[in-house]
């Protein structure tokens, strides 16, 4: 399931990407958007650009909104995340999301998922000392 | 600001374009109006040209066709017969709807489109077959059923509390339904209001507290085209909250977008076929 989620989302667009380094963090960022959003979203119920500012402080950099939304949609069109319009005391509403149980339980399975491959991958570029 | 506010009519240009219909519109909007207006950001940069963006959003919309579910019908009719004297107003309807789902049920005059209806909210009883509904249910009768001395919120607190629901959140509830249906409770009894008013407020108290099953039975009569259209964009969002939608029309402007569609007309025909 996570893996369609993303399919299609075009990361990054309308901004430039500068060089290879960049564009293979995108890369890397397009497979575990939604699990980074889900898992923001799991510490607490936030709104977009509210998710936008706590992922670019965890140092993933910048999300465009164009490639967020979508994210957020389609979490929720999967049943998990739900959404609610809160007042807010200063402009405009705000659409606020929160993980369902669903969207917890697979945030679960997930994890270990990518523990387990980050490791592979760990072990696959280390420098040599072992052989 | 300006510039903001041109990406954005650009992008509800681009939306309507794309098909995006009134509701998700509404909704793509105002999250990327709060978004611009907070982040500061320039629209380009942050979600790239109106029509790319309206094209991701639609491209999103329509995946989400997906497979047909499989989750078990909120509403299950199984052979339901019901005769009136020696009449036989239906022979075996049966009819499934799923959370997420609207079924439209069609028929000329007295093909038993309200019956069935009536049969389903548990206010008459099939001669035969049965009806199983899981979860609430909302029924708006096509005559209403108001006290036309009290007012809209004083409805909204009678059915409300019906549905448990305290005082304050009926009305709060009453009144965000209403405003869906572009329409402003005031403090006149509701015998002063207009046929379409009166209507509105029959649409309101059916969906009062979320139920899971909604039942409409013609509920747009008197409405002008605009109300009309408004109803429909709710139904849509029932669809969206994963309700079960059935509605009794007669019209067919809106037959291609439903899930199924009941002919009482030629029952064995057409008796929940699927429609897409």
């Amino acid at each position: 399931m996570p893996r369609h989620l993303l399919d299609g989302a075009e990361l990054y667009s309308g901004a430039t990407i500068p060089g290879m380094a960049d564009d293979r963090r995108a890369q890397w960022l397009r497979g575990v958007l939604d699990l980074c959003v889900l898992a923001e979203l799991e510490r607490g119920e936030s709104y977009g650009y509210g998710v936008a500012r706590a992922l670019e402080e965890l140092g993933l950099g910048p999300v465009p909104g164009g490639t967020l939304y979508p994210v957020l949609g389609r979490l929720e069109r999967a049943e998990l995340i739900r959404s609610r319009w809160v007042d807010s005391a200063a402009g405009p509403p705000r659409k606020y999301y929160a993980v369902t149980a669903e969207g917890t339980a697979l945030l679960a399975r997930e994890r270990a998922e990518w523990a387990a491959f980050a490791d592979r991958v760990g072990t696959a570029l280390a420098v040599g000392a072992g052989r | 600001m300006t510039g903001a506010e041109d990406w954005l009519a650009g992008l509800v240009r681009a939306l309507h374009r794309e098909n995006v219909d009134g509701w998700h519109c509404d909704q793509v909007l105002a999250e990327v109006r709060q978004h611009l207006g907070e982040s500061g950001e320039d629209p380009f940069a942050a979600f790239g040209a109106p029509e790319q963006y309206a094209r991701v959003v639609a491209g999103e919309l329509a995946g989400d066709g997906g497979p047909p579910s499989v989750s078990p019908p909120l509403l299950a009719v199984e052979g339901v017969a019901k005769s009136f004297r020696r009449h036989r107003v239906l022979d075996g309807v049966d009819l499934r709807v799923a959370a997420g789902e609207v079924a439209a049920v069609v028929g000329p005059n007295g093909a038993g489109k309200s019956t069935l209806l009536r049969i389903c909210a548990g206010l008459e009883s099939p001669d035969a077959g049965r009806v199983t509904v899981h979860g609430g249910l909302g029924y708006c009768p096509q005559q209403p059923a108001l006290v036309d001395l009290l007012r809209a919120d004083e409805h909204f607190d009678l059915v409300g509390a019906g549905r448990g629901m305290g005082r304050a959140e009926a009305r709060r509830a009453g009144a965000e339904l209403a405003a869906r249906l572009d329409w402003v409770p005031d403090r006149r009894p509701v015998g002063e209001l207009s046929g379409g008013t009166r209507q509105k407020l029959n649409v309101v108290l059916a969906a009062l507290g979320d139920p899971a099953v909604l039942l409409l039975d013609e509920p747009y009569q008197g409405f002008d085209g605009e109300s009309f259209l408004d109803f429909w964009e709710q139904v849509w969002h029932w669809r969206d909250e994963g309700r079960a939608v059935v509605v009794v029309t007669h019209r067919p402007e809106q037959l291609k977008r439903v899930d199924a569609v009941l002919d009482l007309g030629r029952q064995r025909v057409g008796a929940g076929e699927r429609s897409r």
